[in-house]
């Protein structure tokens, strides 16, 4: 049965191919790490270069498939060390790796990241490796009434995040929704929101909108702290590099937990790296959060969407090379390469190509050590961006925002569209808003209202459909849960002791 | 050993020297108007590698994204910007086409540009679960007249977009109201397939290169191609919907067009570079590994093809009441 | 002054949802397979957001410090720059219009004239290196 894997590492351990899955992964690294520069640029940049080199399909594929998951390493490390997300799967990164850094422990964190990509990755591989063909026939059962449920189950879970100011996390998530609702509806084709202008048809670019709403914000608040004496914000001397292995063992329960839901969700077609980081640090929040302290520098906090973001890419390889079906942007690009090499993904793949099935999944293993073994020791250096001073940080951040959107548009609007946006954070930040809600309800708002006129549009208007299936009736059921339990526990165990009087 | 694994590194991080310098301003310059990765990206691609595999340009192109719109954010660019850029060309398809004539790209319409001409073509597809009641694209217009609420079409776009057309046409063809459909928008043909498959819809409206690798598997079944005659390969088996008696076709072409001002010179050079690039056999290669069948319009031949079509739309989409 | 500032966003946000919900209205659906449409959404968000921006001006909670004059002069500099990167960017190139910009940077940031000059020198020939030669990016080129 596993003949595949077997002539999979006979193929990725060629010299040749190893180099490439190191090349790949450092290369994956750089991408992810420049905020703006994430996986999907990085793959479609170098495809063409892959294709021209002449290499080998499997050999191709093994040097994109590492720029994926190094991609996913390296977008923590601006999340932790600037508070901005190098990429969408990093956006939950910054709540409590960046506290972490301010606090000293810069190096732990990017160490216990690494980790925990390690350990998200490894689950998701494994699972990749085992139950492919039977997962791809559970992610199909997926329907738009499903997707509608999972998007309630997950504004549910985000109740959570309501902290200490809950009246302004709600604004900021319907804020971020309505930022989402701008474009080309995709139900109707009427336009919404876009006021006459082409730049505004497919809606508020994600990328865009994180640079925005992150690194120039950012810029903004580090005049402010470079011009007050009265604050010290000077960061405590960095210490330990290296992360111990006690902190990592307390971890241990929510990389394995956030590795299966990471996974679970990158396996779904449609929903990515970003919804995984989300639900993991929710979840992880209501679990084992008892004192409260995710958001401030909780190494749990760090640790959950770190491993669910690498377990939700290498999740998305499912749909991919079972069905023949990208489950992402990421997945649809590398798609294509393999197109162009006359390989069709899908059902036959592993009996038509095992060489290049084989070595992918091979690769992926090889590419998670490599990149564990790269990220490690690095910690200590990374950490060091931290020293520089703002004079030079600041310039450097600018230029990587102007870069990223730049490339990726080629028009001048989305530069001022990205200012704009930028202003808007800082306001938000300086009025005491937390910037993950705003990202999410952009990020999830969109999926709930397509998948709900989807479904109505199947049933052609019968709500039934909602919760006719197994599946989104456990979702609701969740849902309802999240919401109900924390309100009534507290009560029934209050009542308890009374009646017992 | 250490030197070996070096080896490809060096080569490759040599190469990307070579492709990755900066543009000069004599430099050929395709502008894909859609994010990395996508349908647009495939066509300048298609365009650049064949240019250069053939020995038609020296330089590398280069290759510009400019998302937005189905292609209107560049379209506007072009007759706004840079209105006669000889080196630059900017991909196009019958997405493009059908948002010209619905007027979503803004203030230009389709006579601004100068078309140069198409490098390939794919057809759209009328695709069912190979579990499905139907047999032929007969029964399924049965079906349809008897209730179309009964059966759910999905395809990867909005009403308006190339994908619904696929759908409003075969409705049409069996005298069913586009509007009394049952029709879901998905984002992208991918999602709208696992939804095929999973059996949330029962057809799917989707393009025929899409479908290669659920051809094999087994898993769907092409009740139909929307092309003028049989394709080969493997598509030989599928029947057209002309055969069945239906007249329903629908070609998605990818093609490039040049700024309104460009000189006719410059016009007339793409147009002889593309025509030679279509004859290579390299080149047929290379399109049919981005799975598009061959299709060769050039120079007035393309012009008149491209503004026959976004006239021909325009009525369409009165009629099936999308526009006055 | 941080209530009021509340009580301000507050406001604007009754001002956006409004507006949100009469531009939802205005929109004209030739035709709709779904009985939701594309204004039900807007129009539920702007009610929502009505509602709590309602409780935002009742009950303003804290905020932090807002720049005093002079800080808020500087910020529209960092601004200023950042739009004038933006507009020289494609014009001037990526070369040029970065080594301006990110000497102009530094200086706002209290680097002395000589660090900044070399920051912006440095910063902008390595950023070139590192996109086209490194990365394969295509930044736009000098002007000429």
């Amino acid at each position: 049965m596993f003949d595949f894997l077997i002539e999979g590492f006979g193929v990725a351990l060629t010299p040749l191919n190893l180099g490439l899955a190191f090349l790949g992964a450092l290369l994956g690294t750089l991408f992810g790490a420049l905020p703006g520069i994430g996986p999907i640029n990085g793959i479609a940049i170098l495809m063409p270069l892959a294709y021209t080199l002449g290499l080998p399909a499997e050999s191709a594929l093994i040097l994109l498939a590492g720029i994926y998951t190094g991609a996913e390493y390296g977008g923590r490390m601006s999340s932790i060390l600037l508070n901005v997300p190098g990429d969408a799967g990093a956006v939950m990164t910054t709540l409590d790796g960046h506290p972490l850094a301010k606090r000293g422990l810069a190096g732990p964190a990017l160490g216990l990241s690494a980790v925990a990509s390690f350990v998200g990755a490894t689950i998701a591989i494994i699972g990749l490796t085992l139950f492919a063909p039977l997962l791809a026939r559970v992610a199909v059962m997926f329907g738009p009434a499903e997707f509608f449920a999972l998007m309630v189950f997950a504004f549910s879970s985000m109740s959570v995040m309501m902290g200490k100011d809950p009246i302004k996390t709600a604004i900021g998530a319907v804020l971020g929704v309505l930022i989402g609702t701008v474009g080309v509806d995709s139900g109707t084709g009427v336009m919404r929101y876009t006021f006459g202008m082409p730049e505004l048809y497919d809606g508020i670019d994600f990328v865009v909108m994180i640079i925005g709403l992150f690194a120039i914000s950012e810029i903004l608040l580090m005049l402010e702290h470079a011009h007050r004496d009265d604050v010290d914000d000077k960061l405590p001397p960095l210490g330990r590099v290296f992360v111990s292995l006690k902190e990592v063992m307390a971890c241990k329960g929510t990389m394995l937990r956030s590795g299966v839901l990471g996974f679970i969700i990158g396996v779904l077609p449609g929903t990515g790296a970003s919804v995984a980081g989300a639900v993991s640090y929710t979840t992880e929040k209501r679990l084992v959060d008892k004192d409260n302290t995710f958001g401030t520098g909780d190494m749990r906090g760090l640790a959950a969407p770190e491993a669910a973001n690498n377990a939700s890419a290498a999740g998305s390889f499912v749909p991919m090379l079972t069905l023949g079906i990208p489950g992402s942007g990421t997945t649809a690009v590398l798609l294509g390469a393999l197109m162009l090499y006359n390989i069709t993904p899908g059902p036959m793949m592993f009996t038509d190509n095992p060489e290049v099935a084989g070595g992918l999944i091979a690769s992926l293993y090889i590419g998670n050590l490599v990149l564990l073994a790269l990220n490690l020791p690095l910690a200590g250096v990374f950490a060091k961006v931290l020293t520089i001073p703002r004079w030079v940080l600041v310039p450097a951040i600018a230029v990587l925002s102007f870069v990223g959107v730049y490339q990726l548009h080629s028009d001048l609007t989305a530069i001022y569209l990205m200012l704009i946006i930028g202003v808007f954070g800082y306001l938000l930040r300086k009025l005491g808003f937390s910037l993950a809600p705003v990202i999410l309800g952009y990020v999830l708002g969109g999926l709930m209202e397509e998948n709900l006129r989807r479904a109505l549009a199947i049933s052609g208007g019968d709500t039934g459909i909602l919760w006719q299936s197994g599946i989104s009736l456990s979702l609701w059921i969740a849902a309802s849960a999240l919401l109900v339990l924390p309100w009534l526990v507290p009560k029934l165990l209050k009542q308890r002791p009374s009646s017992q009087a | 050993m250490k030197n070996i694994t070096a080896l490809p590194a060096a080569l490759l991080l040599g190469a990307s020297l070579s492709v990755g310098t900066a543009q000069a301003a004599d430099e050929a310059e395709c502008i894909a108007p859609a994010k990395p990765g996508g349908g647009y990206d495939l066509t300048c691609r298609l365009a650049a590698n064949g240019l250069l595999e053939t020995g038609l340009i020296e330089d590398p192109m280069l290759v510009t994204y400019m998302p937005g719109g189905i292609g209107a954010v560049a379209y506007n660019h072009v007759n706004g910007v840079r209105t006669d850029d000889p080196n630059l060309i900017v991909a196009a398809s019958t997405g493009a086409a059908v948002n010209l004539a619905l007027g979503k790209f803004g203030q230009y319409d389709a006579s601004e540009v100068r078309w140069v001409g198409a490098l390939g073509v794919d057809y759209g597809a009328i695709v069912v679960k190979a579990d499905a009641p139907w047999q032929t694209l007969d029964e399924l217009m049965t079906a349809l007249q008897e209730d179309p609420t009964q059966v759910a079409f999905g395809a990867g776009g909005s009403v308006g977009s190339q994908d619904w057309m696929k759908a409003a046409l075969t409705a049409k063809a069996a005298d069913v109201d586009p509007r009394s459909l049952r029709y879901v928008a998905f984002e992208g043909g991918g999602e709208a397939l696992a939804a095929l498959l999973g059996n949330h819809i029962q057809v799917f409206s989707g393009d025929l290169s899409e479908l290669k690798s659920q051809l094999e598997s087994g898993d769907i079944r092409v009740l139909a191609a929307l092309s003028e005659e049989r394709m080969g390969g493997p598509y030989a088996e599928i029947p057209t919907a002309a055969e069945q008696g239906y007249d329903v076709q629908w070609p998605i072409w990818r093609g490039y067009y040049m700024g309104p001002e460009v000189s006719d010179e410059a016009y007339q050079a793409w147009v002889e570079r593309l025509e030679n690039l279509a004859g290579n056999e390299t080149f047929a290669e290379l399109r049919e590994a981005r799975g598009l069948f061959p299709m060769a319009r050039f120079g007035d031949d393309f012009d008149g093809y491209v503004k026959d079509q976004v006239a021909d739309f325009k009525e369409l989409a009165a009629e099936v009441g999308l526009t006055q | 002054m941080s209530i009021a500032a509340d009580r301000c966003l507050g406001i604007a946000l009754m001002g956006l949802a409004a507006f949100t919900a009469v531009n939802a209205l205005s929109l004209e659906v030739p035709f709709s397979y779904d009985p939701v449409g594309p204004k039900a959404f807007p129009l539920g968000l702007s009610i929502l957001l009505g509602l709590l921006s309602l409780v935002l001006v009742i009950r303003p909670g804290e905020n932090g410090h807002w720049p005093d004059k002079r800080l808020g002069l500087r910020l529209l500099g960092v601004l200023v720059l950042l739009l004038v990167y933006a507009v020289l960017f494609p014009r001037l190139g990526f070369l040029l219009s970065s080594m301006l910009v990110i000497a102009a940077l530094a200086w706002l940031f209290e680097a002395s004239p000589l660090k900044a000059v070399a920051t912006g020198v440095l910063m902008a020939l390595g950023g070139q290196w590192l996109f086209t030669h490194g990365l394969g990016i295509g930044l736009p080129g000098l002007p000429w």
